[in-house]
């Protein structure tokens, strides 16, 4: 019992194909949507630190806009229209293109997978949805998988959980070989002897860390070794403008500044604008350091 | 005399900011601020720290050395672009122990705006915005230099309303809150959590699972645990008090499944309170033990309330105060039992709170300041700090029969970090050598928290390990205290709903769900919520062969609401009959409320085994659930003779005009319990011809021609039949109804035919107006009129054109302008026309900072007397929206203690700009229905497609959420502009002085704990009103049921009813005036109660129908439920105003409290 499931597990690893490379233009501005997996990603920035560093030649901007427990219907974007689909995705997918991307990254299907089977056609239905209404950016898309469950103390058994991950990013697949984008296979991510999770379920900061370069594989992207200081000063330049960013497009007092009561503190939103510039600032630097990689 | 008007332009842009303008900032000197503190007799306070230690503490907690760890902010409300974001946690010590803190640490820096703050595992966990974060240091006693993200994704739409109130429960998990605005979306490895408004969640660290423990409130600073796992909660924003949150529980504002009902708090009518802590240990003397502390951050109080069981729940009455203090920036916060025994009060110190109503950036928001105070018992004992980081693991068991709650938490927390594979074998041990049936179950009980926080998995767990836990479990949950049982029995639930039930589920049937003690019977409830099972509602509906009371009710309702998906279907297959239980089956069906139990609710009826006090219930169910027929068979009931009351005829008849008009249920083939209906008297007979109306039925057509036509028609009656002759909406109608607009009809009958047609055809009934109103006299009743128009969307400005050209009497003018304003909707072209018709000229602009600035300077120099007299006006209408001590309308805040939080500009400008600045919870929707009907409220629920507002004039409304074609928020306040328009200026600067001085500690109008009668209702003269006099006697007042019209009225805030206010009468030409009056009494548990009087004379008293011979201290014995206090006064000879205030009787078991409300 315990042999078949732990080759069952072994045997999901293969990956099917070695990745097709997805080839970054200078200029591109990356928006980037998913749920937890994302979000967290932009307070560690390891991942989004080896793209630009696989790219050192390349002037590459990064949006995160990952919401922790969203879904590709952005249920989590809806804030006090949480009970009215229609504008949760309008959330979503008027932001997006507000940031005018040249590249997005779509990174769903975890929260969906709860769901299993059953919840399959509501995702895909959505995932298209989704696809159609970015169109106007003319974007490239890049289609990410779920990432695996992992077997941790507190999450002794990812097994269950896995099988329906499996299916979600199969369908994943199958929709980015339809509709001709790219995909990026971030289930079989497999960080080989480092500990990555605490809850089986979520990254920890070393997860991340662990997991950059083959997140840089799975795209496609060549690796190039570059000394650690020099990656770590230009890390910290990415989550500097990370958190200015998080400021600028997910402020406190939402409710004050542009919701329901800003006939009260509505006069302080101006505040929220000002931080264009800072995240300008600090791309500069990102830029600059990113040149000194070489 | 000469008049000061205010009147003021409709269209308003917030320019200025006033709110708390006048707010002075003090010397900050702690000494100063202590000085003025009046503390509870007996006790002292001294400052155990300060700024500059710490600035600004928003949470505190102690860790077991007795360390006080102090979550505090500077950015608080809002980042400022730039700015990097340094809140800190501090750790204080107070090393020598000599009641002060002589060391600080700054344990963790670089946060944004942490708002809880709980040590343990190791480090702190702490809520940073959007993540909950466990924070840790390499170095022991060193800064934090490890942050793990534990779970993210929680809102942040309001700051003062992200994740806060971190505390461990007794059984080791994290309970912690979040408030109304906040939408949080938590992934787990267990699935996804939402919530989308406020609650309380429970987080078991080791295995990240998150569940909401119970839902809703406004803003819940506060949390404590009884020695028995009971949980109390206070909120920073709402009116109820004390609330006992019983599991999976929702109250005030929640959101979630079975949101359609919520359980209430104990003290309705309360300021809002913030954080919450329980008295214990030896420290303080006997009577203070179990008493609930928490703060009045408005009023700077620090409140005590005394809590008592009262049926399955709890009552909570305030005491005397444990400090007040008269100091603008006292802002008692977060509240913790210490080390030492004494309590310890956080003091945010600020003369600024909020900011909703105060800009982000005002300069005068304090940043700095900030402090931890002390209070003690003069003369007693401190307690000695336990040992406990460094005791051994049967040490520490010994320690939980601690009489302090501090130690015997602290302990469990030291055990749960000791780690399981050292603590269990530990646990296996003591279990094994105690003589269980003897043991102590208080003690036992805390073994059971210790073992239920050890086995959160099953790995490495021995047999002998499980079987000892086992032994535990059983002897608490027979234990021979109910409230250990209670507890005991929602931690086996917890465990046993995931695993075989059917061996549990005997047990609640035999024991537990038929429990001597009501609150064993209400945790055994609540945790068959989780079973899953058809058999768990089966059992859970067998506590309805023991007494009820209302929380149980709810806990039933909403377990057999959660297990409807396991037993609906079993139930409609027939597989299950809940024992063929007539009051068990009409529960259920009552409770899942489903479409698709017609066949079988009807069934219940017919078959006649119904028990008499469910028939009612029966009909008012068919009414949500049924159709035409089911209606129908409602309405012959509801016409029957005998066997119905009239209140609850009525009921019953509008609940099926509710059911047509929400439910949009279709006429029957014939409506057979109509004719019987329209017979009858007043609000039947008007429901009825209503109901004629929205089913067309022909066969009552001509007699609502008729009505409609006749010249010696009632006018309520001529209204009623308009209306329903306009929902026919054929052309018939419209050609009969447009032709009693013509000006050869009685005025009353134009214009009230000019209202039923703007429903049916606004241009034309715009042009009607325009004829009409020209001859209109200001002693009509035209305020229907205006708002007919006003009310649909576009109506305004219809009929703005039909008046262009037109003259107006300047009164009729004025009653439209007056309807415009309080219509709360844009209607300038409107306002414009009757201005121009009524020749008014033109109105005055808003004031300017400057004349805001001299009323303030005017209302300090009014006299708060008069003022009060000024705000019981009942032109002014204040009372009609606004509650004092929970008595009085419930549209706008209640006024309890405004003055002590909303400095005199505020108030000015909120009497005149109601809009610029509203209070949470106070916004009002608009909506509009596919008639184009235009809707504004306060929304109190939306479930089940169907959208509750609270109106203006106190009404809730139900409109179905298919018919909304626009929605959003009302862009005023729901009290109208230009009520003070017609003050003098005195009158005004009058009212402002009394309102700065309500709840101000020390003045005249001080928070006041005694227990009066605020909330009455008088008999007015009125011809119906006498008419059932002469035709019965005045004593039928205090019968049940009566049919006379009562009218509220409320007592000053010192308690005392005016009767130079009230209404009186006299019966026959001969007779000597009388006034007739009544309140309520809320009986929870039964027993005697004292009404002490100013004075007796010249009263007759009846409760419920019965005399009561009164005294100056009169005794009653109550019964459960609702009883009427009815007053008979002959007026003629007293003259003497009426206080009545409501004490406890010596030993009494009674819980009662005065029903309040408008």
């Amino acid at each position: 019992m315990f042999l078949s499931a732990a080759l069952a597990v072994l045997l999901s690893t293969q990956p099917n194909d070695p990745p097709k490379p997805f080839e970054f233009k200078a200029g591109d501005r990356i928006v980037w949507l998913g749920s937890t997996l994302v979000e967290r990603e932009q307070r560690y920035g390891y991942w989004e630190t080896a793209l630009l560093a696989a790219n050192a030649d390349k002037n590459i901007t990064v949006r995160n806009l990952g919401w922790s427990g969203d879904t590709v219907h952005g249920e989590a974007r809806g804030r006090f229209d949480f009970n009215n689909p229609d504008m949760c995705f309008k959330q979503l997918v008027n932001l997006t293109l507000e940031l005018k991307p040249t590249v997005i990254f779509i990174s769903y299907g975890t929260n969906e997978a709860f769901e299993g089977k059953e919840g399959l056609p509501k995702f895909e239905k959505g995932l298209e949805k989704l696809l159609d209404a970015l169109k106007p950016a003319k974007a490239r898309i890049v289609l990410l998988s779920p990432m695996r469950f992992y077997r941790t103390k507190s999450y002794p058994d990812p097994i269950p959980m896995n099988e329906k991950l499996k299916l979600y990013r199969d369908s994943i697949k199958a929709i980015a070989e339809k509709r001709d984008v790219h995909f990026a296979d971030l289930y079989h991510v497999w960080p080989s002897f480092h500990i990555v999770s605490e809850n089986g379920m979520h990254l920890t900061e070393d997860g991340y860390k662990h997991t950059a370069v083959p997140f840089t594989g799975i795209l496609g992207q060549k690796y190039t070794r570059f000394p650690e200081t020099k990656l770590e000063s230009l890390r910290q330049a990415v989550i500097a403008k990370n958190e200015l960013f998080f400021h600028r497009w997910r402020p406190q007092n939402e409710t004050y500044l542009f919701g329901f009561r800003k006939h009260e503190q509505g006069k302080n939103a101006k505040e929220v604008a000002e931080f264009d510039p800072l995240v300008a600032k600090a791309e500069d630097e990102i830029a600059k350091l990113r040149k000194e990689l070489k | 005399m000469r008049y000061y008007i205010l009147a003021l332009l409709v269209v308003l842009s917030p320019v200025f900011v006033l709110a708390q303008k006048d707010a002075k900032v003090p010397d900050p000197d702690p000494e100063l601020e202590r000085k003025t503190f009046i503390v509870a007799e007996g006790f002292e306070v001294n400052l155990f720290a300060a700024d500059p230690l710490l600035a600004k503490p928003i949470q505190m907690n102690f860790d077991p050395q007795g360390r006080l760890w102090v979550a505090t902010s500077e950015i608080y409300p809002q980042i400022k672009p730039g700015e990097k974001a340094n809140d800190k946690i501090i750790i204080l010590e107070d090393t020598d122990t000599d009641g002060k803190a002589d060391k600080t640490t700054v344990f963790a820096d670089g946060l944004l705006i942490p708002t809880g703050i709980e040590p343990g595992d190791g480090g702190a966990y702490v809520a940073n915005s959007t993540e909950l974060v466990h924070l840790s240091a390499s170095k022991p006693g060193g800064k934090a230099d490890k942050k793990k993200v534990l779970l993210s994704g929680f809102g942040t739409e309001d700051t003062h309303h992200i994740i806060h109130t971190f505390r461990w429960g007794p059984d080791c998990r994290l309970y912690f809150n979040q408030s109304i605005y906040i939408h949080s979306h938590i992934e787990t490895p267990h699935g996804v959590k939402r919530l989308n408004a406020g609650g309380i969640w429970r987080f078991n660290p080791d295995k990240t699972e998150l569940d909401v423990f119970a839902r809703g409130w406004i803003n819940s600073w506060g949390h404590a645990f009884d020695k028995y796992g009971q949980s109390f909660v206070t909120d920073g924003a709402g009116g109820e008090g004390i609330n006992h949150a019983i599991p999976g529980g929702y109250y005030l504002t929640s959101e979630g499944p079975h949101r359609q009902r919520v359980l209430h708090g104990m003290n309705p009518g309360s300021p809002k309170y913030c954080g919450l802590e329980i008295i214990s240990g030896r420290h303080f003397p006997a009577d203070w033990q179990g008493d609930l502390i928490t703060n009045d951050f408005r009023g700077h109080r620090v409140c005590r309330f005394k809590l008592k069981d009262d049926g399955s729940s709890f009552a909570a009455r305030e005491m005397t105060e444990v400090i007040k203090s008269n100091h603008p920036a006292f802002r008692p916060i977060d509240v913790k039992m210490g080390p030492d025994g004494a309590l310890y009060i956080a003091d945010w110190y600020n003369p600024i709170i909020q900011h909703g109503e105060v800009d982000f950036r005002d300069p005068r928001r304090d940043k700095t300041h900030g402090r931890i105070w002390r209070v003690t018992a003069k003369g007693r004992d401190l307690v000695k700090k336990p040992k406990l980081v460094d005791a051994t693991i049967p040490e520490l068991l010994d320690q939980l029969k601690s009489p302090e709650d501090w130690t015997r938490l602290q302990a469990k927390r030291v055990l749960k970090e000791r780690g399981k594979e050292k603590v269990l074998p530990e646990l296996e041990k003591w279990t094994n050598a105690i003589d269980i049936e003897r043991h102590d179950e208080n003690h036992l009980l805390e073994v059971l928290w210790v073992w239920d926080a050890a086995l959160t998995d099953n790995r490495g767990v021995t047999q002998a390990q499980v079987k000892a836990y086992g032994a535990v479990l059983k002897r608490g949950v027979f234990a021979n205290s109910p409230q250990v049982r209670a507890i005991a029995i929602r931690l086996s639930g917890e465990r046993h709903a995931k695993g075989p039930k059917s061996g549990p589920l005997e047990i609640y049937k035999e024991h537990w769900c038929r429990g001597d003690h009501p609150r064993v019977r209400l945790e055994a409830v609540r945790s068959l919520g989780a079973f899953r099972s058809a058999v768990a509602a089966e059992a859970a509906l067998l506590v309805l062969d023991k007494p009820m009371d209302r929380t149980l009710d709810y806990a039933l309702w909403l377990t057999i609401r959660e297990l409807e998906p396991y037993w609906m279907p079993e139930f409609k297959s027939g597989k299950l009959d809940f024992g063929g239980d007539a009051k068990k089956i009409a529960f259920a069906l009552s409770a899942a409320a489903n479409k698709d139990t017609v066949k079988p609710v009807v069934a219940l009826i017919d078959g006649g085994k119904l028990p008499k006090e469910n028939v009612h219930g029966m009909y008012l169910l068919l009414t949500q659930i049924g159709g035409p027929d089911e209606l129908v068979k409602v309405l012959g009931f509801a016409g029957r003779d005998s066997g119905v009351t009239p209140a609850a005829r009525i009921e019953l008849v509008q609940a099926v005009e509710d059911a047509i008009r929400t439910r949009k249920v279709p006429p029957p083939k014939l409506a057979t319990g109509l004719p019987s209906l329209l017979r009858q008297d007043g609000a039947v007979a008007h429901s009825a011809m209503r109901i004629a109306g929205l089913w067309k039925v022909a066969a009552h057509r001509v007699m609502l021609d008729t009505a409609a036509s006749e010249p010696e028609t009632p006018d309520h009656v001529r209204a009623t039949a308009l209306e329903a002759l306009a929902l026919f909406g054929d052309d018939k109608a419209k050609a009969l109804i447009t032709k009693l607009c013509s000006a050869d009809q009685k005025p009353a009958v134009r214009r009230m035919a000019i209202t039923a047609l703007a429903g049916l055809d606004m241009p034309t009934a715009a042009t009607k107006a325009g004829e009409f109103l020209p001859n209109a006299k200001p002693e009509e009743e035209l305020g229907e009129l205006f708002a007919a128009f006003l009310n649909r969307k576009g109506g305004a400005g219809v009929l703005a054109k039909a008046l262009a050209g037109k003259k107006l009497n300047a009164e009729v003018a004025r009653i439209g302008l007056k309807s415009a304003r309080a219509s709360g909707q844009p209607a300038d072209e409107l306002i414009a026309a009757l201005t121009k018709a009524g020749d008014l000229g033109a109105a005055k602009k808003p004031p300017t900072p400057d004349e805001v600035k001299a009323l303030v300077a005017d209302a300090m120099k009014g006299n708060a007397v008069r003022g009060e007299l000024v705000y019981r006006r009942k032109e002014l209408q204040c009372m009609a929206c606004h509650a004092y001590g929970g008595a009085g309308g419930q549209v706008g805040p209640d006024m309890t203690s405004i003055g002590a939080s909303a400095q005199p500009d505020y108030l000015v400008e909120s009497l005149l700009l109601p809009t610029k600045a509203i209070k949470e919870g106070y916004h009002a929707m608009r909506v509009v229905t596919a008639d184009e009907k235009v809707y504004l409220g306060v929304k109190v629920r939306e479930a089940d497609g169907l959208l509750v507002l609270r109106t203006s004039e106190d009404k809730e409304i139900t409109i179905p959420v298919k018919d909304i074609t626009e929605r959003g928020q009302a862009m005023k306040s729901l009290m109208p502009e230009g009520l003070t328009d017609q003050l003098t200026k005195q009158d005004f600067a009058d009212l402002v002085k009394f309102l700065t001085e309500l709840g101000k500690v020390g003045g005249p109008y001080a928070p006041n704990k005694a227990r009066v009668v605020r909330r009455w209702q008088v008999i007015d003269p009125t011809n119906p009103n006498l008419n059932l006099f002469r035709r019965t006697r005045v004593s039928a007042a205090a019968e049940p049921d009566n049919p006379f019209a009562w009218s509220p009225t409320y007592s000053k805030v010192s308690g005392v009813l005016p009767l130079g206010e009230l209404p009186k009468f006299t019966v026959w030409n001969d007779t000597e005036a009388q006034t007739v009056l009544r309140f309520q009494l809320d009986v929870t548990t039964a027993g005697n109660v004292k009404l002490k009087f100013n004075s007796v004379e010249r009263l007759v008293v009846y409760v419920g129908n019965t005399p009561v011979e009164p005294k100056l201290e009169t005794i009653l014995d109550l019964k459960t439920g609702v009883q009427t206090v009815t007053i008979l006064i002959n007026r003629h000879w007293r003259t003497e105003d009426l206080r009545i205030e409501l004490d406890d009787v010596a030993n009494s078991p009674a819980r009662v409290s005065i029903v309040g409300g408008k």
